[in-house]
């Protein structure tokens, strides 16, 4: 299978290259693949993430996603590739000003669907989630791991490429965990939906292969 | 109440700045037709040996538009009653010629002094009277109405930016999730800051409406019945349809200004 994302060397730093995070890693993911990134506090799990979504630029070496070198693309390019993408935060990052169904559909909103199509979607997606009674209320009426159950919904939105997960039960109950770790397993077996998550700590009940990348020295390592 | 309060702090400042424009547009017209009067009332007296065309006048400064010759039979007749006819044909034939003449703008007291000295260079030219004192007096009165008030319109720009700019802050901190949130899933540009644009431009409209509404008030109401000369006269030059452009025009491009500030100070995502 194709891979959907390499990264060759790469190095991600802030301050302009003066603070290094990550430095000369390589590694590939390929289509359909579940793949958990573990690591230390601070070892630079969350801002791979971000390099992955494009919204920190590799230093040095090479990061293609979907076939975009992140290190040359345009932002116009970007824009496009994140369309592709579902991401989950682990503070949810939900518009507390637009109601539950609303937020869902945000991927459909940006691709231009219709509202009608964004209605029955948002309907669909809200049932599959378990949420499909909270579609008129707001954000910060539900609990977190509602909260967090409306950012997966719209992740899955678009039917994405990449989903990219930063700590999403980070702060969620196990019953919340465990509906969010169905979902994320339903979306990459059966969507073939490559899937990225940044954690702690790997769920013990979790029935799918998966890989495992860890994060440490400013290196990224497979565990075998 | 929040809503109607948050239009309502960028509708002010916004306003402020309009009716600051639409001062100065006013008071450019107004003081234009003013200073034309003023122009034309004033001219200034040249003596000359020979007689002298205006080409040949308006060829020593290029500031002379007019020239009026002042006859010189009435200026006898004047100076000469009970004099023999012969004797005042002596008179007549021995008084030099004088000239009215006229400027094309109105100008400071050096410029006079400038023309003054050009036309006295010329040997044909005996004297020049200025009337520089009446003149001068007139000027500095014109300049300092004219100066104060362009101070006091940019200094009311200058409170209104400010206030635009706080409002800006509150505008970031309302939508800056929002927009960061869209960035995160790819929205372009526009329909990031969409919403702000819609809100922006209605106050936009809005500021221009009343801010004309002020004016066509002062127009047809205010100056129609102030029995201010200067106003009555003037009444055409208090508000014209073309400002109405000129000010929706200046309140979008702030909107655009303010909105494209607030989106791309809002760009990344909040940690």
């Amino acid at each position: 299978m194709s891979n959907v994302i390499s990264a060759s060397h790469l190095t991600l730093a802030y301050d302009n290259g003066a603070k290094e995070i990550i430095k000369d890693a390589s590694f590939s993911i390929k289509k359909g693949e579940f793949v958990f990134i573990t690591g230390p506090s601070g070892s630079g799990k969350s801002t791979l993430l971000k390099a992955l979504y494009g919204q920190l630029k590799p230093s040095e070496g090479n990061l293609v996603v979907g076939g975009l070198d992140l290190a040359t693309a345009r932002q116009s390019k970007l824009q496009e590739l994140r369309t592709h993408m579902g991401i989950i935060f682990q503070d949810y990052k939900l518009v507390n000003e637009w109601t539950v169904a609303k937020n869902v559909v945000l991927p459909l909103m940006i691709a231009g669907y219709s509202v009608d199509v964004q209605n029955t979607q948002a309907h669909r997606l809200l049932k599959h989630v378990k949420l499909a009674e909270h579609a008129d209320k707001y954000p910060l009426e539900l609990s977190g791991g509602e909260q967090q159950r409306v950012g997966v919904a719209r992740a899955l939105a678009k039917n994405p490429v990449v989903i990219l997960a930063d700590e999403p039960t980070g702060n969620l109950d196990d019953y919340s965990s465990n509906v969010i770790w169905d979902l994320m397993e339903n979306a990459c077996q059966q969507l073939e939906t490559t899937v990225l998550v940044v954690t702690h700590k790997i769920p013990t009940i979790f029935s799918l292969p998966y890989r495992h990348l860890i994060i440490e020295s400013k290196g990224v390592y497979e565990v075998h | 109440m929040k809503f109607i309060k948050n239009h309502l702090m960028f509708i002010f400042p916004l306003m402020a700045i309009l009716l600051g424009i639409e001062f100065y547009l006013v008071f450019d017209r107004t003081t234009d037709s003013y200073e034309k009067g003023l122009k034309e009332g004033y001219s200034m007296l040249v003596v000359t040996k020979k007689p002298m065309e205006l080409s040949a006048l308006k060829a020593l400064n290029k500031h002379i538009s007019t020239s009026e010759k002042i006859k010189r039979e009435n200026i006898v007749s004047e100076i000469a009653k009970g004099v023999s006819k012969s004797s005042s044909k002596e008179i007549l034939a021995a008084l030099p010629y004088f000239y009215n003449v006229g400027l094309d703008s109105y100008l400071h007291t050096s410029g006079l002094e400038k023309i003054k000295m050009d036309l006295e260079a010329d040997t044909n030219i005996k004297k020049v009277e200025t009337f520089g004192s009446s003149y001068s007096s007139a000027y500095r009165l014109f300049s300092f109405i004219k100066f104060t008030l362009k101070l006091f319109i940019v200094f009311m720009g200058v409170v209104s930016l400010f206030l635009i700019i706080k409002q800006m802050e509150i505008w970031k901190y309302a939508h800056k999730q929002r927009m960061q949130v869209m960035e995160i899933f790819g929205a372009p540009l526009m329909l990031r800051s969409g919403v702000l644009f819609k809100v922006a431009t209605i106050d936009a409209f809005i500021a221009t409406i009343l801010t004309s509404a002020i004016f066509l008030y002062v127009k047809f109401q205010w100056a129609a019945n102030s029995g201010i000369d200067i106003m009555v006269q003037n009444q055409e030059e208090l508000f014209r349809l073309t400002d109405m452009a000129i000010l929706l025009g200046s309140a979008l491009l702030l909107v655009i200004i303010a909105v494209y500030s607030v989106v791309f100070t809002s760009k990344g995502v909040q940690e």
